[in-house]
């Protein structure tokens, strides 16, 4: 009989095996992340993407045509699957059209809205199928709001976005371009931003900090540095980034991404100069787990239940799933709208031009009639005459 | 005759100027810079319409899927997509997440529910007790315990015996199960009674506990099936437990259907001990039926009970009979999955462990001093000492190893991903709930554009043809109308022309008559006169 399986201590059940048992699991199916930028036009969203997997995939290919990053129209998805030390992460980077071009921006944040919003309707309407053994899962995990660099504060069209984007998922705000503030702006502006976070009641999303680890003494010293590191990342947000594709050696003679200016160079992935790893880190590295789970279990959650609760008063609590149809989407492309609208006053004013001709035929009636009217008043005036006349020869004859 | 009445009427609604496309949308108001915002109205109001025919033509396609009776998750055509595939060499931290998983699940705890069925006296609290090195059943008191601690709404239930218990309060049942059994062991107890007095009555009791080691909680629940086997008809003696499983299961379904779930406990069955006697010949005809309609429920684990009393031969032998007859019988058991990362000596033992079932147990959690001196667990015998946890004497370890130590988590996984997801496909078809797999699809922006855009066109379309359609209706009505009025204008005319013609003609005829008479009159006057004079 072979004992190598036996070879733990007989007496405990195995139950301490458990979170291993688990890690193997979770490392075996590997996951997925979904991370959105989304913020003004221009504020380097796609620059910002291709230096996470600059950075990331030390030997990413350079862009086919290396020309300047053109300006983003359409939501792009870049989906990747990665694996570090054999774990395989599928990662979606959603990158989105910037807003703020127009005039009136009214509802420019609308398109972000809808993407997040059928993204959850989506998983939700494969989740209520009778068969769902595999499903498409796109909800987004993060969603990277970027900041102009202004020195000043939040414009309302940002103060608005945001609250928008905090209610459905894990909203992360970034201060884009940092390298053009200096570090005392840098400190001012970050603060500024900080009390209108708070006082606009903007949930961002913060890492979590397990406090009872610390009060009930089960301290270890891996703990005591996940929440240290937690509390540092907290205090540098919102995170103040700069993005660039391009290499440069710096003075220590090192490869490093960066920007170059003849004053110096601006190292991306160097913390006296800008947050970009912190970010990274907390997107890929500290708390991956915890932003997957709240949007699962608290913006998924609320979606669902909202969808539920608005659609099916009735069955409330039924066994049955409710079957709910496509999320109904007054489409995202405003041109749609414009031709809807083109063709609608096109009949509006085929409506118009038949109504004035109609108009005019009804006059042409009314003064054909009045000029019968007229001619039979002329023969009844006639009529009238002769009947005087008649009444008075009667009477003459008499 | 007055000449008022020579007028001719005209009906006013025809001359208001306007398309009578008003009466449509309800706005009566007929000025001109009305006509404008009511048309729009319309607009707006087929618009409607033609979404609505484009939800009735979705459904319309969806039930002719059904007709073709899609019975599984078949994935429509999915977009062509890019998918960037990188090792990465450099450290970036990702890798982390299973890490995170252990962190997160340590302070989440563990839960596993078991249900063990066997003939009385097989062992079954023995062997629990000794798998949780803890005392969870009493052994001495066990049943009065049951009893005392049995609440009033249970002891309704019992009195209830001779009623069908529906799945229903069943659930229920489950419910105040998990309500109460939070605060340590406790044990609960209720019934599957059957109506008909010579049916086997299989009682369904559960006890709850929570297990701590290391600083990591299992929250365990042992149901029990006192009464299965031990009539003298056991025909349909597993209904009962099926029943139970399925409840089980129903009632995870209803939760996970809810609008807040928020708090979702998993009392689902993860697995289930089957105990066979100890015989060595085979297994019975009402061994065989239980493991053919358990195994599709839940993770079925045969154990041969008090296998003490079999030699080595013995067991092999029986092994072997049992496994040939699961098998034939088409009886599938949870295969312990290999790891990406495994080494060939891991698959070897892991393959070994799946070998080994059914395993051929012995339980005891009695001390005994072994052949070395030393305290174990097991049962002494004049002729030995069968030790528990000897891998040589019995299987007892690999079925801790196959239920707890190594493979707790993937029985869990394989009962939520397999087990529950077919339980709940039968169950939602059989509700007629149609699948719909079109909703199975890689979201690509490129193509839902497209979609978009077809389905804009076809909007379009739709739009400008209602609108069109009504547009030439009402203009053809109201050119009708206009008509008609025209004509009966001139018929009117026509009509008073000649009759006044006529009038006129004879007035004139009248006068002409009385003007010659009047002139006759003159001219015989004289003669007249002269002869009233006469008279
Ligand atoms: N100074 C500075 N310039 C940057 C930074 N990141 C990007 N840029 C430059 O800003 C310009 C716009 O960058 P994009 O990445 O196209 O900006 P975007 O936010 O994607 O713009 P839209 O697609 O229009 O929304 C490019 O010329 C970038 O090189 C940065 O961190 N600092
Ligand atoms: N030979 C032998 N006897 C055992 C073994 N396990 C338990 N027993 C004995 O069998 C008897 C019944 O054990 P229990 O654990 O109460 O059996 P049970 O299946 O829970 O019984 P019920 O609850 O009444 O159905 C006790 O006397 C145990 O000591 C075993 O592995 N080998
Ligand atoms: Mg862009
Ligand atoms: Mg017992």
């Amino acid at each position: 009989m072979s004992t190598a399986a036996v070879a733990v201590p007989t007496n405990s059940v195995g139950i301490s095996n458990l979170p291993n048992q688990r890690y193997k699991i979770v490392n075996e199916k590997g996951d997925h992340f979904t991370i959105m930028v989304c913020g003004e036009s221009g504020l380097g969203k796609t620059t910002f993407i291709n230096t996470l997997f600059q950075t990331t995939l030390k030997h990413q290919e350079p862009r086919r045509n290396n020309g300047p990053i053109k300006k983003t129209i359409d939501i792009d998805i870049t989906r990747a699957v990665l694996e570090e030390k054999n774990f395989k992460l599928r990662v979606n980077v959603i990158d989105t059209p910037g807003f703020g071009d127009n005039v009136n921006n009214n509802k420019s944040w609308q398109r972000i809205i809808d993407f997040i919003d059928d993204q959850h309707d989506s998983y939700m309407r494969q989740e209520q199928q009778p068969f769902r053994k595999i499903k498409f899962d796109l909800r987004v995990h993060a969603v990277l709001y970027f900041i102009k660099p202004t020195g000043h504060g939040l414009k309302p069209l940002d103060i608005e976005t945001m609250k928008k984007i905090s209610t459905r998922a894990n909203l992360i705000p970034v201060i884009a371009k940092t390298d053009t503030l200096t570090q005392q702006e840098l400190s001012t502006f970050k603060l500024r931003i900080r009390q209108v976070i708070e006082t606009q009641e903007i949930r961002i999303f913060t890492p979590p900090i397990d406090e009872s680890i610390l009060s009930n003494g089960s301290a270890t010293e891996d703990n005591s540095a996940a929440i240290e590191h937690a509390r540092q990342l907290i205090e540098s947000m919102p995170f103040a980034i700069v993005g660039s594709e391009e290499r440069f050696t710096n003075d220590k003679g090192v490869q490093v991404i960066a920007r170059k200016y003849p004053w110096g160079l601006v190292e991306i992935e160097n913390d006296s100069h800008c947050d970009f790893r912190k970010l990274r880190s907390l997107l890929l590295r500290t708390n991956l787990l915890d932003l997957i789970l709240s949007t699962e279990e608290v913006h998924y959650e609320a979606y669902r239940a909202l969808r539920l609760g608005n659609s099916n008063e009735e069955n409330k609590d039924s066994s049955i799933p409710i079957n709910t149809p496509a999320r109904k989407l007054l489409s995202s492309n405003p041109h749609f709208k414009e031709e809807e609208n083109a063709l609608k006053k096109y009949f509006t004013e085929q409506v118009k031009a038949e109504e004035q001709r109609f108009r005019q035929w009804e006059q042409n009636i009314v003064n054909e009639r009045v000029r019968l009217n007229n001619d039979l008043e002329d023969i009844q005036s006639k009529v009238k005459k002769l009947e005087e006349q008649v009444k008075n020869l009667q009477l003459k004859k008499r | 005759m007055t000449v008022a009445t020579s007028q001719i009427p005209i009906k006013q609604e025809d001359m208001d100027g306007s398309l009578g496309i008003n009466s449509v949308t309800q706005d009566q108001s007929n000025d001109l810079g009305n006509s404008n915002a009511s048309s729009k109205s319309m607009l707006e109001n087929n618009e409607q319409i033609s979404l609505n025919e484009f939800e009735r033509q979705k459904s319309n396609r969806n039930s002719a899927i059904d007709s073709n009776q899609v019975l599984s998750q078949v994935l429509p055509e999915q977009p062509d997509l890019r998918i960037i595939r990188r090792k990465i060499t450099n450290y970036v931290g990702f890798a982390n997440l299973p890490k995170q998983w252990h962190r997160k699940s340590i302070k989440k705890g563990f839960n596993l529910n078991i249900l063990c069925v066997s003939q009385t006296g097989l062992g079954k609290s023995t062997l629990i007790n000794t798998l949780f090195n803890k005392n969870i059943y009493n052994e001495e008191n066990g049943s009065n315990i049951v009893n005392s601690t049995t609440d009033n709404l249970d002891k309704i239930k019992l009195e209830d015996d001779n009623n069908t218990i529906s799945n229903e309060e069943s659930a229920e049942n489950t419910n105040t199960d998990n309500v109460s059994s939070n605060n340590g062991n406790n044990k609960h107890n209720s019934s599957n009674g059957n109506s008909e007095s010579n049916q086997p009555n299989v009682r369904i009791e559960s006890v709850s506990t929570i297990i701590e080691e290391n600083g990591v909680n299992l929250r365990l629940t042992v149901v029990d099936t006192p009464g299965f086997g031990d009539s003298i008809d056991n025909t349909n003696s597993w209904e009962p437990i099926i029943k139970e499983v399925d409840s089980r299961f129903d009632q995870y379904l209803d939760a996970e259907n809810r609008i807040n779930r928020s708090v979702i406990e998993d009392n689902r069955i993860h697995a289930c001990l089957y105990f066979i006697e100890p015989t060595a010949h085979f297994l019975k005809p009402l061994d065989l039926e239980f493991c053919k309609q358990i195994h599709e429920k839940c993770n079925l684990i045969p154990i041969i009970a008090k296998s003490d009393i079999l030699t080595e031969e013995e067991i092999d032998s029986f092994k072997r009979k049992i496994t040939k007859q699961l098998q034939e019988a088409g009886v599938k058991l949870f295969k312990p999955p290999h790891y990406e990362l495994d080494d060939k000596e891991t698959i070897k033992l892991t393959d070994e462990l799946y070998n080994k079932l059914p395993f051929a147990v012995v339980g005891s959690t009695d001390l005994v001093v072994n052949g070395e001196g030393k305290q174990v667990r097991g049962r002494s015998y004049p002729w030995g000492i069968v030790e528990v946890d000897n891998a040589n004497h019995n299987d007892f370890v690999y079925l801790r190893d196959y239920l707890v130590r190594q493979y707790l988590e993937e029985l869990r996984e394989r009962t939520n991903n397999e087990l529950y997801e077919n339980y709940r496909s039968e169950k939602l078809t059989k509700l007629g709930i149609n699948q719909d797999n079109l909703v199975f699809k890689e979201f690509d922006p490129e193509t839902r554009q497209k979609e978009d855009k077809q389905l804009h066109e076809a909007k379009l379309a739709k739009l400008e043809a209602e609108m069109k359609s009504v547009f030439q209706t009402k203009v053809s009505e109201k050119e009708k109308k206009l008509q008609k009025s025209e004509a009966e204008l001139f018929a009117r005319h026509k009509e008073m022309k000649e009759k006044l013609t006529k009038q006129l003609k004879a007035l004139e005829e009248k006068k002409h008559q009385l003007e010659m008479s009047i002139a006759n009159q003159m001219t015989s006057s004289p003669a007249q006169k002269k002869k009233g004079f006469l008279r």
